[in-house]
């Protein structure tokens, strides 16, 4: 089974990496980075905070890209392609197959999440100012366990829907995983049982993605506790595990 | 005298879209067998529903009804899968991974020691051998179809499926393709084989079976089949023009003489 998902994951990640609408994406997210140096010098004793600021929403950017856009693709093309057609009738199993598709897509985001943050570091190191490593890491890891959430849910979109509308319903729970706040506030205080019985549902059923954010504490230079990393790692991992779950029913029985 | 062995038995399968009145057959009520060793034509118009007889039979989609035998279990066994080769119709691949390593991560799917040996044999039966590490969206039609072919001979399959592995290609690429065929018919390969190219289908095919709108209405050698005919064309023609004209005889009957 390991080697079913390694081969697949293999084969996702190289067939991502050459694609050029991640180059681009990449190209231009670096650029990105790279222009945080002249915002920094116009910026008033600022520098190091709007280049962290900068730098870690465009790299973020990027991940929420690869997650959704190209994680919409993912298994739409293999089946409007007929790539599929070549890998089913071997001897390998929906669930390795998507466990497969997930850990390459996972593989790639991580790839130019790394290169990008080696940049950022690169940067600060010659401004000569604080570097941030621990706070600005664990933002990086944090936003990479949202992307992958992400990539599991668009991959679930992808297989009973068209790219275009996987892309918009992944964006919509995306929105909604941020927008918690006002969700857990509407069930609380409105008076309209529907309102609340759907504000309840919205809240405790989709995603809560701002778990793992922690851009804004680490611009002020605070890493978050231990505790509250692993709760989201573990937040995370459940949610995926049960998304694979659902991935998995949605594409039983599917023909092809 | 040895009992034949049959390789893939189909029975009764039947596959539908749709329900109530809008239920359409795709394949309706096809029995057949194929007994190892042999290679079985499937030859029918387009849109006879050829295709979605051959999903059924490697597991890319689910009969409705009926049962499909490969080699004693059903598509989705891992270990029938195992034995199987499928070249699917006009075949699509990653378009940035090259021959090579497109062939490398098939080979890992079947488990196949020593694979780059492995690969190099197969990139060299195919005569693709010079083209290995040439990105696949570079390939021309006729080197598609026959990467087509090594991906489904790699793991030597026991049975081979192939659907319309002459569609598309120029004289050249046929007869190369063609050759191909031959020498797995020579190894011994239980071949089952869609095509509407009926010029190849008697030089390759021991058994042939017409399909029109999903139903079977013949199947026999291809000498048997045309005999009182000009050759397997006209045979064909002369069928499906008579099933259509009194689509209540039965199938059977159909002979040069009504």
């Amino acid at each position: 089974m390991l080697k079913n998902i390694l081969a697949i994951s293999k084969n996702t990640f190289r067939e991502t990496v050459r694609d050029r609408i991640l180059l681009s994406a990449f190209f231009v997210i670096i650029a990105m980075i790279v222009f945080t140096l002249f915002i920094a010098s116009i910026s008033l004793e600022q520098s190091t905070r709007m280049i962290i600021d900068f730098s870690t929403t465009a790299i973020y950017a990027l991940q929420i890209f690869v997650a959704i856009f190209i994680g919409s693709m993912l298994i739409y093309k293999e089946i409007e392609r007929k790539t599929f057609y070549l890998i089913l009738p071997k001897p390998i199993t929906q669930i390795e197959i998507i466990i497969g598709k997930c850990l390459g897509l996972t593989l790639t985001t991580v790839v130019v999440t790394l290169l990008s943050t080696t940049v950022l570091f690169a940067i600060l190191f010659f401004q000569g100012g604080q570097i941030f490593f621990w706070p600005i890491l664990a933002s990086v890891l944090m936003s990479t366990l949202e992307a992958i959430l992400l990539i599991l849910v668009s991959i679930l979109f992808s297989g009973i829907t068209s790219p275009i509308l996987a892309s918009v319903s992944t964006v919509a729970i995306f929105v909604i995983g941020h927008a918690e706040g006002i969700f857990r506030y509407m069930f609380m205080t409105t008076q309209i049982p529907a309102i609340e019985f759907v504000a309840k549902v919205v809240y405790y059923i989709l995603p809560n993605l701002e778990k793992f954010n922690i851009r804004n504490d680490i611009i002020h230079g605070i890493v978050p506790s231990l505790e509250m990393i692993l709760t989201a790692v573990l937040y995370g991992v459940s949610y995926a595990l049960l998304l694979l779950v659902i991935t998995q029913r949605a594409f039983r029985g599917k023909d092809y | 005298m040895n009992t034949p062995v049959n390789d893939i038995i189909i029975s009764n399968l039947s596959k539908t879209y749709g329900a109530g009145k809008k239920k359409v057959y795709v394949v309706k009520n096809i029995s057949l067998t194929v007994e190892k060793g042999t290679v079985f034509g499937f030859i029918g118009p387009n849109g006879a529903g050829k295709t979605s007889t051959i999903k059924m039979l490697v597991g890319l989609s689910r009969p409705t009804s009926g049962t499909i035998t490969i080699k004693g279990g059903t598509p989705d066994d891992q270990k029938v899968k195992q034995v199987l080769g499928f070249m699917p119709e006009s075949p699509l691949f990653y378009q940035y991974l090259t021959g090579q390593e497109f062939l490398d991560f098939i080979a890992t799917l079947f488990k196949i020691e020593n694979k780059e040996v492995k690969i190099k044999n197969v990139l060299t039966e195919v005569n693709l051998l010079h083209a290995k590490d040439k990105r696949i969206r570079a390939y021309s039609k006729g080197m598609l179809q026959r990467l087509g072919l090594a991906q489904a001979i790699i793991n030597d399959p026991e049975i081979l499926f192939l659907d319309e592995p002459l569609d598309g290609l120029d004289p050249l690429g046929r007869a190369e393709v063609k050759k191909i065929i031959l020498a797995l018919k020579k190894k011994g390969k239980t071949i089952f084989i869609n095509t509407h190219i009926l010029g190849d289908v008697a030089e390759i095919c021991d058994k042939v079976g017409v399909i029109d709108n999903g139903e079977m209405i013949a199947i026999d050698s291809p000498s048997k089949l045309s005999h009182g005919y000009r050759d397997l064309e006209d045979t064909f023609v002369n069928l499906i023009t008579k099933r259509r004209a009194a689509p209540i005889i039965q199938s059977s009957s159909l002979t040069p003489n009504e």
